[in-house]
């Protein structure tokens, strides 16, 4: 067991040493080189995550906390630096070495165009991302996990403004960055909260004090709370959403493993580790809950009007991961880590598939200029209509079976949030539809010249896609639910030495299950038949008022602007004209400049004259004596 | 009193050697191995190997204090010799003799760090002062050397008088030199010891050039040699800091409260003169004889708290100061010119004399991770503890504010300005190395203040 539990500190290592080396060499090594030895990391480090994992499910590891260092020792807080590799974090560890592999073996041929030491460095950040990914994966406490989950949005920064001569592209990078910092502000405050009142950060010791529930209930609730707003920033809900759709500026395979299959499902991991504390924090549950259904709403709504293909497929993954949140908000954290994993397939594929279209248009992202593709291009057809078909949850595809449980919980807990997460399906698989259609139906739109270039991405990058696809198809099969298959639902029983089940079991007789079921799948197909007839060919969408605002994505950014942006930038601007300048500037150079005057006239005690010094010391000598024996 | 016979053995040889060696590197080679000797005899002598055994009839002791000092002033020295023998040969015909005069100087410094009696005091500070007042004139042809020795001396003598003067006050007081029998007669004070105590007070202010007895300082240190202002300014300030401390932590101890304000008030004033006119100084001579003076106001400070902190501080500050000092005063000896502009662009052409000079400087300034800042830092906490002042110790760190100013003048010059920075003289690689080791022994003593302050206690 120890000798498993040794090799857990390869998994994040190797990924660093990627980064290092390749970082260092980028201007000597081919391509070639660089994307073997990029990929063949994260290949390894998959290998080894791939030993731990079925080392876990055998139930050999234990606690599977290894202890490496104390990394922090202050007074009486010790912060050790150790790994945990538990059910949560080894199926997260597959999760992100399998589809990292995929992406970074995508990135060869998509990234091919680039020059020697631009793909150097584009290989070396996303070595990077994925240490530091690791790094929150498997971070024993709190601050290792902040350590991750700060790197990772470094990293995140790095890699979408990659093409950093776009002025556009750097600011959707800031704009990234910030947005994120104004979670992990709220995430940090909340890990300061905990050891203050703990004692130390570790998993392990804050879940047993909250067993025993030492926590007051005004704690529990300011800490979730704050670990939420935390997980809003990177998991992308409201109000901190707004950065993810402007992050697609990145390469398209960027945005697939950082936006959509890992990175933003951070703040889902850490709600997920921290399980025990939410479900004890009913009202941070509800806002969890309102929180993810508005957020599945508004940006499935948004979708809809959407004409850049990645932006949809941002959109849409703001709106999966609102779902995610309403699963956590229901307390039904398995099915919240389920959907995170059908997501990551078909999201991924979705992606890749999407960038796979953009290359052979030669950069084009517009899907009004597409249209026909499915000829040219026969394999990303394909594997995107499965992974359109995986998200719109149609039976038996993985996506299915993870909405559907989300559903269900939903159900269980309130039916106006049921109401709003089914309508936001159908809008799901409404737009998604669409977004097929137009792209690869109907009559090619482009130039003449690109439908000269038009042709099937190589294998480099079919292959993931194929591989996508088929762990799109067949990834709900880890969660089947009891009621289909007897000893189904492998997944519950995997975590549940991390996460409590729900206590009371299901809610709901199996004849609501099933027809649950028939409804969401029932209504699904009618919308997609919807889209076809109205995007099997293409038509210019019609102008209208509604229209109008959902593609301007509910005017948010703008108010963002209005409200936030503008009044801080005013006070920022005040701040410097008004305070620095004219109050501290002013006043440190007063006061520099008063030292020199005074210097200047200091120097004329040093006449040079050694009568004058003589005369000066006796005179001094003469006050002394007169303070020590008069005045004293 | 390893250290005390053999040095000034080591002065008369080296009067010898000028006249039986032939050439300037047999001196040098031999001036090198008697420093060494002295320093490797001081050591044991520190851990009981006596090689001599003269009853000093009272009049000496060599404890662990004294001993300790003489250890940290012969590093020192010998550090010196090794970076600037050769420019000392570089200022006369009468080389040899230079290094003789440092010897007796040495002999000085250990009379002044041991002195159990007010005579052995005198007479160390005499010997130190004589042959200084040559060294200061060496540079016989230059006008401007002759004028600053007979400065040197006329106020030497002013001082010398003074000292004179407070050492038969107290004497009148308590009707001996003894040390014992003035602890023992402090403790009825009179006008008359009060009296001697602050004349001799002024006399030690005016050897560590404290103000306002600091008027000697700058010119003698910018009208001296280069080389031996280097050596006037760290090793014997350092030994007329400790013969201060000494005085002052025994004899007078028990009247700490009739002399603690005056005290206080030359350490906030030499504090505001050595900072304030540094700032406006255009020669880098003239700037770091002013600041010598600031840095003797933070010196200052461990006299004027006299506790356990204070004497450790004082030992760090002595060797951190030394040390820096002395690194920058050898790479200022290689410059042509002398100002801020002579070193504008000197880090593009000197790359690593640069960089240990920025350490150098750094540590002056008291940054962290350097010996200078910990020095600072003990004097402030022993102010501290000794407690009532609290305005010295703010106004101690505002003035260590502003000597950042003219410390990092010389950073900013050798780093962001664009020049030549001519050097007058080739600079060989063992100079080299001996800086850089200069630059590591600064940093190692601003992480690790114990590797140096353990020596005292073991």
């Amino acid at each position: 067991m120890e000798n498993i539990l040794a090799l857990a500190w390869l998994v994040p290592l190797l990924p660093f040493l990627g980064f290092v080396v390749i970082g260092l060499g980028r201007k000597y090594f081919s391509k070639n080189i660089t994307g073997i030895l990029g990929s063949g990391v994260v290949l390894v480090s998959f290998i080894f995550s791939l030993i731990l994992f079925f080392d876990v499910r055998n139930g050999i590891t234990g606690d599977g906390i290894v202890h490496y260092f104390n990394f922090i020792k202050v007074a009486n807080i010790s912060i050790p630096f150790e790994f945990q590799v538990d059910a949560l974090s080894s199926l997260f560890l597959l999760i992100i070495t399998g589809v990292g592999f995929l992406i970074h073996v995508y990135s060869v041929a998509y990234m091919h165009e680039e020059k020697k030491e631009h793909f150097g460095r584009y290989f070396a950040y996303l070595n990077l991302f994925i240490f530091f990914m690791l790094l929150l994966v498997m971070g024993a406490n709190y601050v290792v996990m902040f350590m991750g989950w700060e790197g990772v949005g470094l990293c995140s920064y790095l890699l979408i403004g990659f093409w950093f001569k776009n002025n556009d592209f750097n600011y959707a990078a800031r704009k990234a960055f910030i947005m994120n910092r104004i979670g992990d502000l709220a995430f940090l405050i909340a890990v300061f909260w905990i050891i203050s009142i703990v004692g130390n950060a570790n998993f392990s010791d804050v879940f047993e004090f909250a067993r025993l529930k030492e926590f007051t209930a005004t704690d529990i609730t300011v800490i979730t709370l704050l670990l939420f707003i935390g997980a809003t920033g990177k998991s992308a809900q409201i109000p901190l959403y707004t950065w993810l759709p402007d992050a697609m500026a990145g390469p398209t395979p960027v945005s697939a493993l950082i936006h959509a299959a890992t990175m933003v499902t951070a703040g889902i991991y850490m709600i997920a580790r921290s399980n025990i504390l939410f479900s004890m924090a009913h009202h941070t549950q509800t806002v969890i809950m309102v929180i993810g259904t508005a957020t599945a709403l508004l940006a499935a709504s948004i979708a809809l009007r959407q004409n850049d293909i990645k932006k949809v497929l941002a959109y849409s993954t703001v709106s999966q991961l609102g779902y995610m949140f309403i699963a956590l908000g229901t307390g039904a954290y398995v099915a919240a880590v389920f959907h995170v994993m059908t997501h990551a397939f078909f999201k991924a594929l979705l992606f890749l598939g999407s960038g796979s279209v953009i290359h052979a248009m030669g950069g084009e992202q517009d899907i009004r200029k597409m249209g026909g593709l499915r000829k040219k291009m026969p394999v990303t057809y394909w594997t995107f209509l499965l992974g359109c078909i995986a998200i719109a949850g149609v039976p038996p595809l993985s996506g299915f079976f993870s909405k559907d449980a989300i559903l269900l919980s939903a159900f269980e807990h309130n039916r106006i949030i049921y109401a709003a997460a089914l309508f936001g399906a159908l809008l799901t698989a409404f737009y998604m539809f669409r977004l097929c259609f137009i792209t690869f139906n109907g009559k090619f739109r482009g130039t003449a010249e690109q439908e000269h270039h038009l042709h099937e991405s190589p294998a480099t990058m079919t292959i993931p896609l194929i591989i996508l696809a088929a762990l799109s198809v067949l990834g709900g099969w880890v969660g089947i639910p009891e009621l289909i298959m007897n000893g189904g639902d492998h997944l519950s029983t995997f975590l549940s030495p991390v996460i409590a089940l729900a206590k009371d079991g299901h809610g709901v007789s199996h004849s609501t299950e099933w027809m649950l079921m028939g409804l969401s799948t029932g209504l699904v197909l009618i919308m997609i038949y919807f889209a076809w007839n109205r995007y099997g060919r293409y038509k210019e969408e019609k102008e209208t008022a509604v229209g109008k605002i959902l593609a301007n994505k509910w005017y948010v950014d703008e108010i963002y602007n209005k409200i936030i942006v503008n009044p801080v930038s005013k006070l920022g601007s005040w701040l410097e004209e008004g305070m620095e300048k004219t109050g501290i500037d002013a006043f440190v150079n007063n006061v520099g400049r008063g030292v020199n005057y005074l210097s200047r006239h200091f120097r004329y005690l040093q006449s040079g004259q050694v009568g004058s010094y003589i005369l000066l010391m006796v005179l001094s000598i003469l006050l002394f004596f007169a303070y020590q024996f008069f005045i004293k | 009193m390893n250290a005390l016979l053999i040095s000034a053995v080591m002065g008369v040889l080296m009067m010898f050697s000028s006249f039986m060696l032939k050439s300037k590197s047999a001196v040098r080679n031999v001036a090198l191995a008697g420093m060494f000797l002295i320093l490797v005899a001081n050591i044991l002598d520190t851990y009981g190997w006596h090689l001599f055994n003269i009853p000093t009839e009272g009049m000496m002791h060599f404890d662990r204090f004294s001993l300790f000092f003489n250890s940290i002033a012969f590093a020192c020295t010998f550090i010196f010799f090794l970076l600037s023998a050769r420019d000392m040969e570089k200022v006369g015909i009468n080389y040899a003799e230079y290094f003789s005069l440092i010897f007796f100087i040495l002999c000085g410094i250990v009379l002044v760090a041991s002195f159990q009696s007010l005579l052995i005091l005198f007479l160390g500070i005499e010997i130190i002062s004589i042959p200084l007042y040559i060294l200061t004139g060496s540079d016989k042809r230059n006008l401007k050397s002759n004028e600053a020795s007979l400065k040197y001396f006329l106020l030497g003598s002013f001082s010398t008088g003074i000292m004179l003067m407070g050492i038969t006050l107290l004497y009148g007081h308590a009707g001996s030199f003894d040390i014992t029998v003035l602890i023992k007669a402090g403790e009825k004070p009179s006008s008359l010891a009060i009296a001697g105590l602050l004349m001799l007070l002024f006399a030690m202010a005016f050897k560590v050039s404290a103000a306002p007895f600091h008027f000697w300082t700058p010119d003698v240190y910018d009208g001296a040699p280069t080389v031996f202002t280097s050596f006037m300014a760290t090793i014997v300030k350092a030994a007329a800091f400790i013969g201060f401390m000494r005085l002052f932590s025994t004899a007078f101890y028990s009247l700490h409260d009739q002399w603690q304000m005056v005290i206080a008030i030359i350490t906030a004033l030499t504090l505001l003169i050595g900072n304030i006119t540094a700032v406006f100084q255009q020669s880098i001579k003239r700037m770091l004889a002013y600041s010598s003076i600031s840095q003797a106001g933070f010196m200052m400070l461990a006299l004027f708290a006299l506790n356990g902190t204070a004497t450790e501080g004082l030992f760090l500050y002595v060797a951190a100061y030394s040390l820096a000092t002395i690194g920058v005063f050898a790479v200022l000896i290689k410059m042509k010119d002398y100002t801020f502009e002579g070193f504008n662009g000197f880090a593009r052409h000197h790359p690593f004399l640069a960089a240990v000079n920025t350490v150098f400087l750094l540590s002056l300034a008291g940054i962290p991770l350097t010996a200078g800042f910990l020095a600072k830092f003990y004097m402030l906490k022993a102010a501290v503890e000794a407690g009532g002042f609290l305005w010295l110790v703010i106004f101690a760190v505002l003035m260590a504010a502003v000597s950042v100013y003219y410390y990092f003048r010389v950073i900013q010059a050798m780093y962001f300005k664009e020049g030549d920075a001519p050097v007058s003289m080739e600079v060989s690689r063992p100079f080299q190395w001996v800086l850089g080791v200069l630059a590591f022994l600064i940093i190692l003593l601003g992480v690790f203040p114990n590797a140096l302050l353990y020596w005292f206690y073991f």
